[in-house]
């Protein structure tokens, strides 16, 4: 079992998540993985093109066209979150992937706060799905395609933040240990 | 989830995340480096924005996070 | 003429165009690349979609076209 539906990922995402040594698991979860022109031109490292690019060729990573629409969309939404001093800032890149998550459903990647924090913040994008690598990972263990040793669930997070130097907020950390377990729990029944 | 919780929550992270980035960076490194890049690590360590930080650096986004990673500062999300 | 005639015909194209672009590309030039442009041409040759190759590359389509035809990469159509 899996997700299989769509994502669109951005910059902050795809840079540390090219990092991970398990992360081609985000071809199992999802069908196809969107990234926006405007977050390939961001990517410079070799490795990172090179793994982008190889996808690109498996088509396990499609390149996404933004409309003009999906762009001023994309302006209005940044407008929109300065109204909001609490939020942090979100730049281009996420809103438009924002923006496709809102219009077509894609689950958004990102790891940026701000972007976190739109469908909590903004009406018009509360059923927008954003996830970053830590929901990527607790779904990658409760769909079955990443395997975890239920003596130690937090191994599999541990690993990401060796691999990739990003941590995640304690509260949100113990969260996703705590699914983790559960999911352990369950299995064994 | 309220503005009120949402705000609550956000404080809280970045006051978090903060004091992790403070503690971990490798602040030897850090005043090694030409002042722009050194000001943008600073900026970064206490504000946590990773695109205004390498726009002062000078530096593409994937650079500067590479450089994050070298000072030992991590990404905080 | 039958639907399923033309649809084996077509995949069996695919196929072709690959093998003849992997087998006329000239790898030494296509090594000597930075690497953006490199995977730019690699997957060229893959998938012979020039416009998703010059955004790889960060070229115009036009540029990369004549990047291509430097690399002795045919189009095949």
């Amino acid at each position: 079992m899996s997700h299989r539906g769509y994502t669109i990922a951005d910059t902050c995402f795809l840079i540390d998540w090219s990092k991970y040594r398990y992360r081609d698991i985000l071809f199992k979860i999802f069908r196809t993985v969107f990234v926006p022109e405007e977050v390939l031109r961001e990517i410079k490292s070799e490795d990172t093109i090179t793994w982008i690019s190889r996808e690109l060729a498996r088509d396990n990573l499609s390149l996404y066209t933004v409309s003009r629409f999906e762009i001023d969309e994309a302006r209005r939404l940044i407008e929109i979150s300065r109204e909001k001093p609490h939020l942090p800032s979100i730049d281009l890149p996420e809103a438009i992937c924002l923006v496709i998550g809102r219009t077509r459903g894609y689950v958004v990647l990102t790891e940026n706060r701000g972007a976190l924090y739109i469908p909590r913040s903004v009406d018009e994008y509360r059923d927008v799905v954003v996830w970053r690598s830590l929901e990527l990972l607790v779904n990658a263990v409760l769909y079955s395609i990443l395997k975890v040793d239920c003596g130690s669930p937090d191994t599999i997070f541990k690993e990401y933040m060796r691999d990739t130097l990003h941590l995640f907020p304690r509260k949100a950390h113990e969260e996703a240990v705590e699914r983790v377990r559960r999911y352990c729990l369950e299995r064994r029944f | 989830m309220s503005g009120e919780e949402v705000l609550k929550e956000l404080i809280e992270e970045e006051i978090e995340a903060r004091e992790i980035r403070r503690r971990m960076a490798n602040w030897e490194f850090i005043n090694r480096q030409p002042p722009r890049i050194r000001e943008a690590l600073v900026f970064y360590i206490e504000k946590g924005d990773i695109r205004l930080a390498a726009r002062l650096a000078g530096l593409d986004l994937e650079d500067f996070r590479e450089l994050l990673r070298k000072a030992n500062i991590p990404v905080i999300v | 003429m039958p639907r399923e005639y033309v649809v084996i015909e077509y995949i069996g194209s695919e196929e072709e165009a690959r093998e003849i672009r992997r087998r006329m590309a000239n790898w030494e030039f296509i090594n000597k690349q930075p690497p953006r442009l490199r995977e730019a041409l690699i997957y060229y040759i893959e998938k012979g979609d020039l416009y998703v190759a010059s955004r790889i590359a960060g070229l115009t389509i036009e540029e990369f076209n004549e990047l291509r035809k430097k690399a002795g990469i045919p189009n095949v159509s």
